[in-house]
């Protein structure tokens, strides 16, 4: 514990010298009487004063929970020695906020155990630490000031709050493993698909027997095979448009969330690009373990400032693999992530572009000149979005009060009229 | 500040003279008790003290040569001053805390000031003492005084460590 004088040692000390010195040169005992006070009472405080020894164990109910939600802080903290006056802060990061009294004043017995029961609200997801307990205390006649840092640091994981969706984009083509999607083709399944005319080698449990009573020879139905895809999901980390407490990452990375989420449970297999400053990936996979390993690298998304020029070659093959969707959460506000979507298009990847609209974290400006620039931002957006539209690359503007079903929507529909246009 | 002044009234109504005197450096040293507790500055607050020990001073310089039987009650006084006031500036954060551990502040400052009342009147009353002078005893005086501060400043120096 580091200790260190008050402002009031020096000016107590500075008194009762003065006082002594006065009394002296004057000859008035009254003098020395009235310096004496302040000369005991620095010597009685600075001999009984001692550094109160503090240890602390804390523990969180939960070590994950979603973004909005409380977990409770147990802090238990033993005096080896008195301890007076003695605040206590659990330091916070960002993020998360005490709904409890923080900090406190206690004063602890020697061998006295302490405990506080600190709920604290999830407001915004990341991968926190929690547990810096600053203690600081002074002694009895507040002469000394003692302080502490105890790192009793707990591992607290904050989920984005997602959005529930019904139903979500499809890949134009499947994958070999079973799954709950119908691809176009035909094969084993229980999805009804069509007629035909039995040829030998059907199985006779195919055979329609409705259809062939009334034609008057044996028809067998035709099934679509339940398989998965894969879907790869593209996070846009290069840039952000930050207002208040959010941000377009924010945005992304909650509806990244609902859409591993979704995928997941719908036994397909989901994989995720974090391109930016730092690239980070996770390779396709299914099932609850890779959607908490998709969660978990969620967390560790954050806005890198980097010069460096990156394009699609940067990422390992197997990050994308052949016939996936690939569904690109983006701002569209820096030029490599646009070049590299454009890059994955012409690679012939099915690519559907989700845009975390920055508009609304972006003011106007005062002055005309910044209105014009404004306005010009906003054509050059347009611009850049029918750019996309003309290489057959659904995009819909996302922004943060709409739902991300309806933005998904939008891309259905798209993907069921559009045509690609050449020339 | 109410301590303060009190302190100050008391200094100027029982002067034998010179009240405009007593009344300045009275009126000095509340303003820089007030400066240092809105700024919270705690040189202000050294000075302000210091003040009133001055304004103490003359008056008793001033005075008659007979012992002043007041002393330890100035005494008390100028130290619940000192207290109130640094107490009113210390840094702190608006913790929560359970109740009785406020109280105990108050508690220990009041105690300190009885305490400091006692010592002073063990203080004037060593000095009404017959006991006949001379060079010596003027001695004995000095180095008990350096002592006394050197005892503070070693203390001082072994707590701050």
């Amino acid at each position: 514990m580091t200790r260190a004088a008050t402002s009031k040692l020096g000016a107590y000390a500075a008194l009762a010298g003065a006082g002594v010195l006065a009394a002296l040169v004057l000859g008035r005992p009254e003098l020395a009487a009235l310096a004496a006070p302040f000369a005991v009472l620095l010597a009685a405080g600075l001999s009984l004063a001692h550094a109160p020894e503090v240890t602390g164990v804390l523990e969180l109910d939960a070590e994950r929970q979603v973004e909005g939600e409380a977990v409770t802080a147990f802090l238990e903290l033993r005096a080896h020695t008195t301890a007076e006056r003695l605040e206590l802060l659990l330091d916070l990061p960002d993020g998360l906020r005490a709904e409890g009294p923080n900090p406190q004043l206690v004063h602890l017995h020697a061998g006295e155990r302490h405990e506080v029961e600190l709920p604290l609200r999830c407001d915004h997801w990341g991968a926190y630490l929690v547990g810096d307990v600053l203690l600081r205390a002074q002694d009895r006649l507040g002469l000394l000031a003692f302080e502490q840092t105890l790192e009793l640091r707990r591992p607290l994981k904050v989920y984005p709050r997602g959005e529930a969706l019904e139903k979500i984009l499809r890949p134009l083509d499947t994958q070999t493993f079973a799954g709950n999607q119908s691809p176009r083709t035909r094969g084993e399944g229980i999805e009804f698909a069509d007629l035909r005319q039995f040829v030998p080698g059907d199985r006779i449990r195919r055979i329609n027997w409705r259809a062939t009573a009334r034609r008057g020879e044996p028809w067998v139905n035709e099934t679509h095979p339940e398989r998965n895809t894969d879907v790869v999901i593209f996070l846009d980390t290069f840039a952000e448009a930050r207002s208040g407490g959010t941000s377009t990452l924010d945005l992304a990375v909650e509806a990244a969330g609902s859409l591993a989420a979704h995928y997941i449970g719908e036994k397909d297999r989901v994989g995720l690009v974090a391109f930016g400053g730092v690239l980070n990936w996770l390779t396709v996979s299914s099932g609850v373990v890779q959607l908490y390993r998709v969660l978990d690298s969620l967390l560790d998304a954050e806005i890198f400032l980097s010069y460096a020029w990156k394009d699609i070659d940067v990422l390992p093959v197997r990050t994308l693999p052949p016939n996936a969707l690939v569904l690109a959460l983006t701002p569209l506000l820096d030029e490599r992530s646009v070049g590299a979507l454009v890059d994955l298009r012409a690679r012939g990847f099915d690519l559907a572009v989700i845009e975390i609209s920055p508009v609304p974290f972006v003011s106007a400006g005062s002055g005309p000149l910044d209105d014009l620039a404004y306005r010009l931002w906003l054509l050059r957006r347009d611009a850049l979005r029918s750019s996309y539209l003309r290489l057959g690359v659904p995009v819909v503007e996302w922004q943060r009060d709409a739902p991300l079903q309806a933005a998904l929507e939008e891309v259905r529909t798209f993907r069921r009229h559009a045509r690609v246009t050449r020339g | 500040m109410l301590v303060a002044a009190g302190l100050v009234e008391a200094g100027v109504l029982r002067a034998g003279g010179h009240e405009l005197l007593l009344l300045t450096l009275g009126a000095s040293a509340l303003a820089m008790l007030l400066a240092g507790l809105l700024l919270r500055w705690s040189a202000a607050l050294a000075v302000g003290i210091g003040l009133l020990g001055v304004q103490q001073a003359i008056r008793l310089e001033l005075g008659p040569d007979k012992l002043d039987a007041w002393t330890p009650l100035v005494a008390g006084g100028l130290l619940l001053a000192a207290e109130l006031a640094w107490w009113s500036v210390e840094p702190r954060v608006p913790a929560w805390s359970p109740p009785g551990v406020g109280a105990r502040r108050p508690a220990t400052v009041l105690f300190a000031c009885v305490a400091a009342t006692v010592v002073a009147a063990v203080v004037v009353v060593a000095a009404g003492a017959r006991v006949s002078g001379g060079v010596g005893l003027e001695l004995a005086g000095v180095v008990a005084a350096i002592g006394a501060l050197a005892v503070v400043v070693w203390v001082a120096r072994r707590a701050v460590g």
